[in-house]
């Protein structure tokens, strides 16, 4: 079974600083494991000495031995199951919380190419196959394998001939064994990639659900299912049907060996030279041998599952941070907040989005992005934000380039309000706090007034303490937005990125918005994405962008007054209304 | 209201549910149990027939039977092979096929659900319960019942053969019995509560990733992979406690389970051994004693998996049972009323509405749209425009008064009558991931092509298609081409048109478009939606402005109506809402 191996073996290197209490553990569990092959050697005892020469003395004392090695185990296995189940279970919090860890240094680049749905069940779904495997699979795991061994090193100290006569049944075990093991691995590997496509049908069909109701695609998008559905019950049938006939086959050939050793040992009891407790010692060790692989064979579906979800948990492993600190990066401090964009060029596959991009913010001002939608005003303000370095050229702030400073140091700098803006789990004072959890009651109640939040909040009988479920149902929009931008308020960041903050809000909010604006970038470098007029006015220079590059720059007043690309767009947007008004 | 988070059902209705679906396999079930009688006797004659070869071939001295003896005991083990090879191939199917059909009603049920069930579940809960949580229900339903009947039927065989050679003896053999069923009785009583409670501690963890993969741009955009990992953390530790709570319990009563039998063995060695000392029990007969104990152990330790396995494939099973049982899809009027021919008025009268058991959104909606009018719906975020317009495709119903179509409640019509006569193009549009054309048809796909293009030029999906690599083929969503948020807006819009429906319900659609294109959707949206019933919302003025008719509503009322040249001049909340823009025309 060396197939699930492969994708196990990441689990090794959990075991590290565990590898100690793990050597004694599999001392213990070898222990427990030869106690009912000495067990057998003692039944054998028990009737040669003790039965057939009348010795009722040596007969107790065999029992009193067999109950001994009986307690022996016992005890040795409670242990083994708790301290296999302790060491298991440390490694599953170190695999998850590493995973998790790993997850969320990767950057955005990997959570846009990757559905988070899927992400979710490799930190779930996946580590919970490996936990169960882990908790009570490798107990029956270690202790039945060892027994196995046990049970062969027992059956040729007890006789090493009649040893030598079972292992006949050797070569068509290993012939069995390797049809198994490689129509099995296509056969699982099928079944994964059906039941991943199940999960993929499922996942996209609950996310559009609205979609497929209002259309009344149900029946299409339900035959579409149940023909996944089938394929995958069908490939599930064949790998099973191949594990029907090889747990079978072994235990056939475990009676084979049984007959064969019964058939030698008859003719070797002719010749004196073998008692009939030994013979029937070595009958029941064969029995102990092919036993544990009853019990191997019922793991046998686990261990392939969990080997399964350590490949796609392996998968996320492999993902390298694209985003990392470099050797020797420094804490920033405290910014002054200058923004210089040198000669940047970014793509986020071949073709570049972001041509030779020049910019200079001095340290408290505000510019805006315009622009059509694919022009590059988001992804220049994420190359700002660190999510992406630039192919080439170079981002820097106070002077000092993006990747030469301590990421962290610099993000907790750095206020982001986007369009959609996300909500955790928690009371919306708590989702304020997220921008800086020193924060004191004061300051989070001080920025939900400045925001205009405890307006929102007013609405609810908790007020600020009022519970929002993940995502922020039961809030609108705009007050999902009016949250957000407190919270970018009480983390007090230099820099400020507003992408699109304003779009999906009514112009009464907006105005609400536009005021804690004032309050919110004073004093800070900010970069402010809209598309609406009144919000970029502010700005103290407007740069339009088009295809990734700079078109046109300037104050608003100078480029209203101009006939160039703003005014185009500046016009496009009040047309409907001039039209129509007029 | 419909109850869409029902508790769990409890243990008896939960089998209840059950039992029909491992019914539906009867044959299967026929076929597995009676391979377990037969599996169970020969595995009982193997060693009875060692006995005999023991006592008569071998310590016997007969040799001349040795070669039959050997032979029959080979033959039996062939046959033993068939039926063992049956046996498990007819259990596993059996899991798998309950699994399959049980996943299957998840998803019809999934398709039939109201809109209140998925404000309520988690997108990976829902999934989940369709994925991996049957997996202990296929297994226990499959290998864990015929399993479970096979220890019985071999306890209670070797009882019977053990009783037939040595009615004494065997009786001695049993003292192990009455403490494993003690034993098997307080574990199963110890274990059941902590495995709900590690299965309640997994589904925080879930919340907690869940959270921080779709808040990720949050999360390192201040920085804060610190809390969130802390956050994760502490869960994650959480839930390893309770499975070392629950692993504890296991390992002080599983190890027993299997040291029981052996003071039963002992008990044999030693009575059993006097016994053959004294000459009233044959060497072969002891070895039997011995070996069918030792055969036990393995049934006896089945039967604690099994129990920590039904107690998990409950669990699930009652989470998704209560799902199926509880949950109602929308309720449909039978027979239903037919929609009239001809155009379609909408009229919401008296409509109030709440989100479960929340406050009202919506206070007393009287609403007029006629055919061939475009009436705009606006309001300032969160004042119930798009739990107004929710209301007439039945993706909500109103908790009082009416929503009509042509006169006829929107209760009272099929679900695919009603459907097919309203399309939607909701907030956040969703594309599926098939290629362009087949999302442009997926509300009527057997509409003309001429058709298509036309409404993906009034659309402005045709301004982009050529950018695509495969023009119209190309396979949109995560393994093909990523369309920006204006550009799905655009295909949901064309998809709503070529829908060819006469009620058509604009949900702001337009949010994500730039201004430019913006204006050319305003201009061709009037000659593309002629003659039918539209309504729609949006923030922007230039998007309200193609309404013949707006109507503006406020924490959940109509607080203005009218057209909108006249109330921006009347300087209402009209003009409050959308003043300013109005102001820079």
């Amino acid at each position: 079974m060396s197939a699930p191996r492969v994708g196990l073996s990441r689990l090794w290197r959990y075991t590290v600083g565990r590898r100690g209490r793990l050597t004694i553990v599999l001392i213990l569990a070898a222990i427990s494991a030869a106690a009912p092959v000495a067990g057998w050697h003692i039944v054998g005892d028990a009737i040669d000495n003790g039965i057939r020469a009348r010795d009722d003395g040596r007969l107790v004392a065999d029992v009193v031995a067999y109950v001994g090695i009986g307690v022996v185990a016992w005890l040795l296995g409670t242990a083994t199951w708790l301290m296999l189940a302790g060491i298991g279970q440390q490694m599953v919090l170190d695999l998850r919380r590493g995973l998790f860890e790993h997850l969320t240094s990767l950057s955005l680049r990997y959570f846009s190419e990757q559905k988070a749905g899927w992400i979710i069940s490799r930190l779930t779904s996946d580590v919970d196959a490996l936990s169960d495997v882990l908790n009570q699979g490798l107990t029956t795991l270690v202790v039945n394998t060892l027994t196995l061994v046990a049970a062969i090193g027992g059956l040729f100290l007890l006789d090493w001939r009649l040893g030598l006569v079972a292992l006949l049944v050797l070569p068509p075990g290993i012939l069995v064994t390797r049809w198994f093991q490689r129509r099995s691995h296509t056969a699982f590997q099928d079944v994964r990639t059906r039941i991943a496509a199940v999960t993929a049908q499922l996942a996209e069909s609950v996310a559009g659900m609205a979609v497929v109701q209002a259309f009344s695609r149900e029946q299409a998008f339900q035959s579409e299912f149940e023909q996944l559905n089938d394929d995958n019950r069908r490939s599930n049938t064949y790998a099973q049907k191949l594990s029907s006939v090889f747990f079978p086959a072994i235990e056939l050939l475990g009676v084979i060996a049984q007959v064969a050793v019964l058939y030698a040992g008859a003719r070797m009891i002719d010749g004196d030279a073998l008692e009939i407790g030994t013979l029937i010692a070595a009958v029941g060790l064969l029995s102990l041998v092919f036993q544990p692989l009853q019990e191997l064979s019922e793991l046998y579906g686990q261990v392939q599952a969990a080997s399964a979800a350590m490949e796609k948990i392996s998968t996320v492993f492999d993902a390298e941070r694209d985003i990392v600190d470099r050797p020797g990066a420094e804490d920033v401090g405290r910014l002054d907040g200058r923004i210089e964009l040198d000669q940047v060029v970014f793509a986020y596959g071949k073709e570049p989005v972001i041509h030779g991009l020049e910019l200079d913010i001095p340290a408290g001002g505000c510019i805006a992005l315009v622009g059509e939608s694919g022009g590059g005003k988001s992804t220049t303000a994420k190359l700002v934000a660190r999510f992406y370095d630039p192919r080439s050229g170079a981002v820097r702030v106070d002077g000092n380039d993006l990747r030469d400073v301590r990421l962290r140091s610099y993000r907790r700098q750095l206020g982001v309000v986007l369009q959609d803006p996300f909500l955790f789990s928690g009371t919306i004072a708590e989702n304020i706090r997220f921008g800086r959890p020193s924060a004191t009651e004061d300051e989070i109640l001080a920025a939900a007034r400045a925001i205009g939040v405890d307006r929102v909040a007013a609405r609810f009988e908790d007020g600020l303490d009022h519970v929002v479920r993940e995502g922020g149902a039961g809030l609108s929009a705009g007050e999902r937005q009016l949250i957000s931008i407190a919270r970018a308020l009480v983390a007090d960041p230099r820099i400020l990125i507003l992408d699109e903050a304003t779009s999906n809000i009514d112009r009464p909010t907006e105005i609400l918005i536009e005021q804690a604006f004032d309050t919110l970038l004073r004093g800070r470098t900010s970069i402010i994405i809209a598309h609406r007029l009144t919000t970029v006015r502010r700005a103290d220079e407007i740069l339009v962008l088009e295809r990734g590059r700079i078109t046109q720059r300037g104050t608003y007043d100078a480029l209203i007054a101009t006939d160039g690309p703003f005014r185009r767009l500046a016009t496009s947007l009040q047309g409907a209304a001039v039209r129509r008004v007029a | 209201m419909n109850q869409v988070d029902p508790p769990d059902l409890a243990l008896w209705t939960t089998m209840r549910h059950l039992v029909p679906l491992w019914r539906a396999q009867w044959r299967l079930a026929a076929l597995g149990l009676s391979c377990a009688l037969a599996f169970t006797a020969l595995s009982l004659l193997i060693p009875i027939l060692i006995q005999r070869t023991i006592d008569d071939a071998i310590d016997g001295g007969d040799r001349s039977v040795l070669v039959p003896y050997l032979t029959a005991i080979a033959v039996v083990a062939v046959v033993r092979f068939g039926v063992n090879f049956t046996r498990r191939y007819a259990t596993a199917r059996i899991g798998i096929r309950v699994e399959a059909r049980l996943r299957s009603m998840l998803y019809d049920a999934y398709l039939r659900y109201p809109r209140a069930f998925y404000d309520r579940h988690a997108t990976g809960e829902v999934i989940s319960r369709a994925t991996n949580d049957i997996y202990p229900v296929r297994y226990f339903i499959g290998w864990g019942v015929v399993q479970a009947i096979q220890s019985l039927l071999m306890l209670i065989g070797a009882g019977i053969v053990l009783t037939v050679v040595n009615p004494r003896l065997a009786l001695t053999a049993a003292i192990a019995m009455p403490p494993i069923a003690i034993l098997t009785y307080f574990f199963a009583h110890r274990v059941f509560p902590i495995s709900r409670e590690v299965q309640r501690k997994k589904g925080h963890l879930t919340e907690a990733s869940d959270e921080a993969v779709v808040g990720i741009e949050m999360v390192q955009a201040f920085g804060r992979e610190d809390d969130v990992r802390n956050r994760f953390g502490d869960r994650a530790e959480s839930v390893r406690h309770e499975t070392m709570r629950q692993a504890s319990i296991e390992a002080r009563f599983l190890p027993g389970l299997v040291f029981l039998p052996t003071l039963g063995i002992a008990a044999v060695l030693l009575i059993g051994g006097r016994e053959a000392i004294a000459g009233n029990l044959t060497i072969g007969e002891f070895t039997l004693f011995v070996t069918l104990l030792l055969q036990l152990v393995w049934p006896l330790e089945a039967l604690g998996w099994i129990i920590n396995l039904g107690q998990r494939a409950t669990a699930a099973a009652s989470r998704s049972f209560a799902w199926l049982e509880s949950i109602e899809p929308l309720r449909e009027r039978r027979p239903p009323l037919a929609l009239p021919e001809g155009p379609l008025p909408v009229r919401l009268e008296d409509v109030r509405f709440r989100y479960g058991t929340g406050s009202e959104v919506l206070r007393g909606i009287d609403l007029e749209v006629e055919p061939g009018e475009i009436v705009a719906v606006c309001g300032p975020t969160g004042s119930g425009k798009t739990s107004l317009l929710n209301l007439l495709p039945r993706f909500y119903d109103p908790t009082f008064g009416h929503a009509r179509l042509g006169g006829v409640d929107v209760r009272d019509v099929s679900l695919a009558e009603l459907r097919k006569a309203v399309a939607i193009v909701t907030q956040k549009p969703v594309l599926f991931s098939v290629p362009l054309r087949d999302n442009l048809l997926a509300a009527r796909p057997d509409a003309d092509w001429s058709e298509v293009l036309d409404a993906c030029e009034a659309a402005g999906v045709a301004e982009f298609v050529g950018d695509l690599p495969d023009g119209y083929d190309t396979l949109i969503g995560e393994r093909g081409v990523n369309l920006s948020g204006g550009q799905r807006q655009r295909v949901a819009l064309a998809r709503a048109l070529i829908a060819g429906s006469r009620v058509l319900v604009l949900d702001d659609p337009m949010s994500a478009v730039d201004t430019e294109t913006e204006r050319h959707l305003v201009e061709n949206l009037r000659p593309a939606v002629a003659g039918r019933t539209v309504l729609i919302s949006g923030q922007r003025l230039s998007t309200v402005l193609v309404a013949d008719r707006a109507v503006v509503l406020r924490d959940g009322v109509i607080v203005e109506r009218g057209l909108p040249d006249e109330l921006i001049r009347a300087g209402g909340p009209f003009a409050e809402l959308f003043g300013e823009e109005a102001l820079v025309a």
